[in-house]
């Protein structure tokens, strides 16, 4: 007994003094603040469709508690353990990514992206971000162990970025959904990009990808959209969303409307006419620009600040991290946030493309909610044991 | 150190986008306000208002607006969430019978259209049944849904299927008294009679809810309610009105295809008026239609016809001269009945005293012209009274000729011949140009003017003129209206009764009253007087233009009772459909078999002697009132009445309506000791409405409760009014 007592002692000697509770508390404020937000934008409709208009509010409860459990157990649970399962997390997230295909995979709002195992289900897509995390904060601290700069040559790249880039594919192939790759290849470069001294590759790399999307939009706005994939004409829509404004565009130009007519201060909370059945699920992807409506540019702006002070808190741990691998681990999840929280605000600006990202803590949606809360309590657990 | 450059791009990425927001509402604020509010539902709505009813003299409604429902689809909102389509069409079918596929298709043709009209004009218990069934279908759905995931989710009915509301106007009574009250159709319009007349009070302002912004750009909904429109209490009395209809109804039925081809008569019209406050008791015209159905001319004419009459662009003058009102619209040559107006305008002057004597040989030779009497062979020696009771032109040529043009034409004026006698009903017609001025009038006009031909007249113009002669001089203005009162049965306005002059004086109505008595005591008048009443009255046998001594206009005004006259009766009957037409006796029958049944219902009682003939004619005539209405025999002694009151009770306890088995008590009674009394269309004790077939209270209770006892009340206030002038005649 007691010889137990004394070893986990020397495990997390630096516990409870160091625990980052700023950022806990960011993330409660979050949450708390999304769930109001479910509600504002979804009460309506709710109540039309469902009779229920805390519907969604109580769905997104049930999916926050089970989170917070998760919260509480990887805080307990020491991260060091996570690096024994980092192969078993890309391939576990790659078998659930295929058993979409069997008769588990079930369909929701017309697309096939969901795992039902009777008591839960989820998106396995949510499970493969975590899972890379893991993986590539593992394999990265296990290269630079090997030597200096074996991650630098080819097979050291090969390494790190092949399973996540496998990982993306499945997920754009089986599920169609593009949002979640993209946000899977952004966490591999963002964690390669901190791991490496290396800048040149990196800027060839956005040249590159500039070059590409450059391409594409000059090709959209030239071409006859009529016909191509509905990819090519969220392109056109998102280029000239007045011309697409009553179908592939709606739900763009009816966000734009949200903002712009909200002002600097907004309408007040709960005031908003767009989630009155004219932004279709509000409560979603685009519940950042009835934020904007009801709390105008002041609201958002706050809510921008509190992403900033995650994602700082987030860099500050980071940095502060005891090993290479509980640094990475932050990297990687500070990186989901960031990539996740600028390229939905993107979206609801119109500033690129619909993609369909959820904006994270506050967007409608049991899986992704589990999943952060997981890493959020993966972040504070390396805090825990910060210099 | 990279972990700062990251940090610094995501920083750089957040300013980026906290600038692009800036720009955003800074920029579009205005535009996308309005993009947004201009699709929000602050449009406005209108709420209908319900137009004014028209009741008769006791509260029984003659017209009414009732509130109808048009069943609208709006596939934009039911298309919402496409679940909602299947129950929501299957509602539709099941509910209102419509036809599941057609309705497919339509949606799937159209689904942007936001105002589909399924089903017009459907009462509230229709609309009520698919209430019903939304609440229950939607209760089961969402409890289903909170349960349930995205796939098993099913649809709900939401607002894509809305009642747009209505009022259409309905005649409960269909054709009674269908020229006085006109019809409206659903534009709130009203055509002919009080409809047309009294269109602005009957119609009120229609309401409206709107949407508007306040000062926080913040949408606000505001009602103005409908402000409903006046009711009119008229003074028809619908029982009267129903008399009356019945007997002209009957001349025609008695006369149809006699003579020629088609209706016993051209027109046949009836006015009863109270002569001592000028109310028009009933005003009925003969062929009449039906309200809630003008435009239906199958009662007169067969598909064929109807057809060559749309072909002939016919159909429509066709349906005009059904609607317009004879009484009022139409104009004739009144015949011997203007001989009263000669006779009292001759005592008014004092060119006639009344101990003059007339020789009729038979004719009478004005500047060269023979103008011949009714009876060729002459009459004789005849005084003043014995003029009047034979009806001798030739008497009142020679009248006419003593009072001279001068006065014939002022006191035509003065009777308001010739002058619209501004009854509140639409159509009145301008008699002006039908009638002599001094520049018009020789000899031989002023001839047979006096005798009733060669001008025109309308039949309100005459009744009115005649009640002049014979309540003591009193001319009334006529009218229909007696009160107009608000939705809430409270009084806007009360017509009183207008006396506009003083036509002759009381002595001589007293006269005229005597005079005309003995025209139908003892002259050509004899078979208009029903049994057990003295009446007084004149017949009229008007040759129409060409004078081919075949086309006449029948008629015969009096009044009753004759000593204290309360109500003046005139009926016109426009060529009688008989070999030989004139005879005013088709016009006195009428009247006689109206006022036998009119009299007592006004409890006007029997101050004569009746002859046993009169006596089994009476029972005759009522027994077979009496016998019409299925559930009456004749009832005449206690035997009867006793018969029907446990039937009464037995009713009574059945419905456990107490208000039943009173009005069968009442008329038990009345039975009793009345000799048999015909059943109403309305109960005059309560002003219900009275099913035919059965006797029992109707089905539809049309019943204003507001009119009720008001109509009770303006019944008592007229009878006391009218006994002031009648004892000022008096004297």
């Amino acid at each position: 007994m007691a010889k137990t007592m004394s070893k986990k002692q020397v495990q997390i000697r630096h516990s409870r003094h160091n625990m980052d509770y700023i950022l806990l508390t960011v993330v409660l404020f979050l949450i708390a603040f999304g769930l109001l937000m479910i509600y504002s934008t979804s009460s309506y409709e709710a109540g039309e469709k469902m009779g229920d208009s805390a519907f969604y509010l109580k769905n997104q409860l049930k999916s926050t508690i089970l989170g917070f459990f998760a919260l509480a157990f990887m805080i307990k649970f020491p991260y060091k353990y996570l690096q024994k399962f980092d192969l078993i997390a890309v391939v576990v997230s790659a078998i659930l990514l295929l058993l979409v295909l069997t008769p588990l995979g079930v369909t929701r709002n017309g697309a096939r992206r969901w795992l039902d195992f009777k008591i839960i289900s989820f998106q396995p897509a949510e499970v493969a971000k975590i899972g890379v995390i893991i993986y590539l904060a593992s394999i990265i601290q296990k290269l630079e162990g090997l030597g200096k700069n074996i991650i630098r040559t080819p097979k050291g790249v090969a390494i790190v970025m092949v399973p996540p880039t496998i990982i993306a594919g499945l997920i754009y192939i089986i599920t169609r959904n593009m949002s979640s790759a993209i946000i899977v290849m952004g966490i591999a470069v963002a964690m390669l990009f901190v791991a490496v001294p290396d800048y040149k590759w990196f800027f060839a790399l956005a040249a590159a990808a500039g070059a590409v999307v450059f391409a594409v939009v000059m090709y959209a706005s030239n071409a006859d959209t009529t016909g191509s994939g509905f990819r090519l004409a969220r392109v056109s829509a998102w280029l000239n969303p007045e011309a697409y404004s009553t179908d592939k565009a709606f739900q763009t130009l009816q966000a734009l409307y949200a903002i712009g007519s909200g002002g600097i201060w907004g309408k007040g909370l709960g005031q908003s006419m767009q989630k009155l059945g004219f932004l279709p699920e509000a409560q979603n992807d685009m519940i950042f620009s009835i934020i904007c409506e009801e709390l105008g540019f002041f609201g958002a702006m706050a809510i921008i600040l509190l992403f900033v002070i995650l994602i700082w808190s987030c860099m500050v741990i980071a940095n502060k991290a005891v090993d290479r691998f509980g640094s990475l681990l932050v990297v990687g999840v500070m990186s989901h946030y960031a990539i996740q929280v600028i390229l939905n605000i993107a979206v609801v600006t119109n500033t690129i493309p619909n993609t369909g990202i959820t904006l994270p803590f506050i967007s409608y949606g049991g899986t992704a909610t589990l999943f952060l809360l997981t890493e959020i309590g993966i972040v504070l657990n390396v805090s825990k044991s910060c210099k | 150190m990279k972990l700062a450059v990251m940090m610094l791009i995501i920083l750089l990425a957040f300013a980026g986008l906290g600038a692009r927001l800036y720009v955003l509402t800074r920029d579009n604020r205005n535009d996308y306000q309005k993009k947004i509010l201009s699709h929000l539902d602050y449009n406005s709505k209108t709420l209908p208002f319900k137009r004014g009813s028209i009741l008769d003299a006791n509260g029984t409604i003659l017209a009414t607006s009732e509130k109808v429902y048009n069943v609208v689809l709006d596939c934009r909102v039911m298309l919402d969430d496409e679940k909602n389509e299947e129950p929501m069409l299957d509602a539709l079918a099941q509910c209102f019978g419509l036809d599941r596929g057609e309705l497919t298709k339509y949606v799937k043709e159209n689904p942007t259209s936001q105002y589909y009209v399924l089903k017009k004009r459907i009462p509230y218990e229709e609309r009520e049944v698919f209430e019903e069934y939304k609440k229950t279908y939607n209760e089961q759905a969402r409890q289903n849904n909170v349960k349930a995931s995205e796939e098993e989710r099913v649809g709900i009915i939401n607002h894509g299927i809305w009642f747009e509301e209505e009022y259409i106007r309905r005649y409960p009574n269909n054709t009674l008294a269908c020229d006085v009250i006109g019809f409206t159709g659903t534009d709130n319009n009203g055509q002919f009679g009080l409809e047309e007349y009294y269109n602005d009070v009957l119609n009120g302002t229609n309401g409206r809810e709107y949407g508007y912004l306040n000062d926080d750009a913040i949408l606000e909904r505001t009602t103005v309610a409908a402000m409903d429109g006046y009711t009119l209490v008229s003074t028809i009395d619908a029982n009267i009105q129903a008399i009356v209809e019945k007997y002209i109804k009957q001349f025609n039925d008695e006369h149809m295809n006699e003579a020629r081809e088609g209706l016993g008569a051209f027109d046949i019209g009836f006015i009863i008026m109270d002569c001592n406050n000028g109310n028009i008791l009933s005003m009925a015209s003969y062929p009449n239609y039906d309200l809630n159905n003008p435009k239906d001319l199958s009662m007169y004419y067969t598909e064929q016809q109807i057809k060559q009459m749309e072909e002939e662009d016919t159909y429509y003058k066709t349906l005009n001269e059904l609607w317009r009102n004879f009484c009022i619209s139409d104009t004739y040559e009144p015949g011997s009945t203007a001989k009263a107006l000669t006779l009292a305008t001759g005592l008014e002057t004092g060119r006639i005293v009344g101990n003059e004597t007339y020789e009729c040989g038979g004719g009478l030779n004005v500047q060269d012209r023979d103008i011949s009497c009714n009876v060729l062979s002459g009459h004789g020696t005849l005084d003043v009274s014995g003029s009047l009771e034979q009806s001798c032109n030739v008497a009142f040529m020679k009248m006419g000729e003593a009072i001279g043009a001068k006065n014939l034409l002022e006191f035509e004026k003065i009777f308001n011949i010739g002058l619209k006698t501004n009854i509140d009903l639409a159509g009145e017609a301008r008699t002006a140009s039908l009638v002599f001025n001094e520049s018009t009038m020789g000899p031989v006009e002023l001839a047979t003017s006096s005798f009733g031909q060669g001008f025109n007249v309308t039949m309100i113009e005459m009744a009115t003129a005649f009640s002049s002669v014979i309540n003591g001089g009193y001319y009334y203005e006529p009218h229909v209206v007696s009160k107009i009162i608000n939705s809430n049965g409270d009084t806007v306005k009360n017509i009183e009764p207008r006396v506009l002059k003083q036509t002759i004086s009381s002595t001589t109505s007293e006269q005229m009253r005597q005079y005309l008595y003995a025209a139908v005591a003892q002259g050509t008048g004899r078979s208009a007087r029903p049994a057990g009443y003295a009446i007084g009255g004149k017949t009229g046998t008007a040759e129409k233009v060409p004078r081919d001594k075949k086309h006449y206009v029948v008629s015969f005004i009096g009044f009753a009772p004759a000593d204290d006259p309360q109500i003046v009766a005139y009926c016109v009957i426009n060529e009688p459909n008989v070999a030989d037409q004139p005879h005013a006796t088709y016009a006195t029958g009428i009247i006689k078999n109206v006022l036998t049944e009119v009299l007592p219902y006004l409890h006007i009682t029997r101050t004569e002697e009746m002859t046993i003939a009169e006596q089994e004619e009476l029972d005759n005539l009522l027994g077979n009132i009496v016998a019409s209405d299925s559930q009456n025999k004749d009832g005449q002694d206690g035997d009867n009445a006793d018969k029907d009151n446990p039937d009464a009770d037995a009713e009574g306890g059945d419905g456990g309506d107490g208000q039943d088995a009173d009005g069968k008590e009442n008329e038990g009674e009345d039975r009793a000791d009345g000799g048999g009394k015909p059943f109403y269309v309305v109960d005059p004790e309560t002003g219900e409405l009275i099913d035919p077939v059965t006797g029992e209270k109707a089905e539809m209770d049309y019943h204003y409760e507001g009119g009720d006892s008001e109509g009770g009340e303006g019944g008592d206030a007229q009878d006391a009014d009218g006994a002031a002038p009648a004892e000022d005649g008096g004297t």
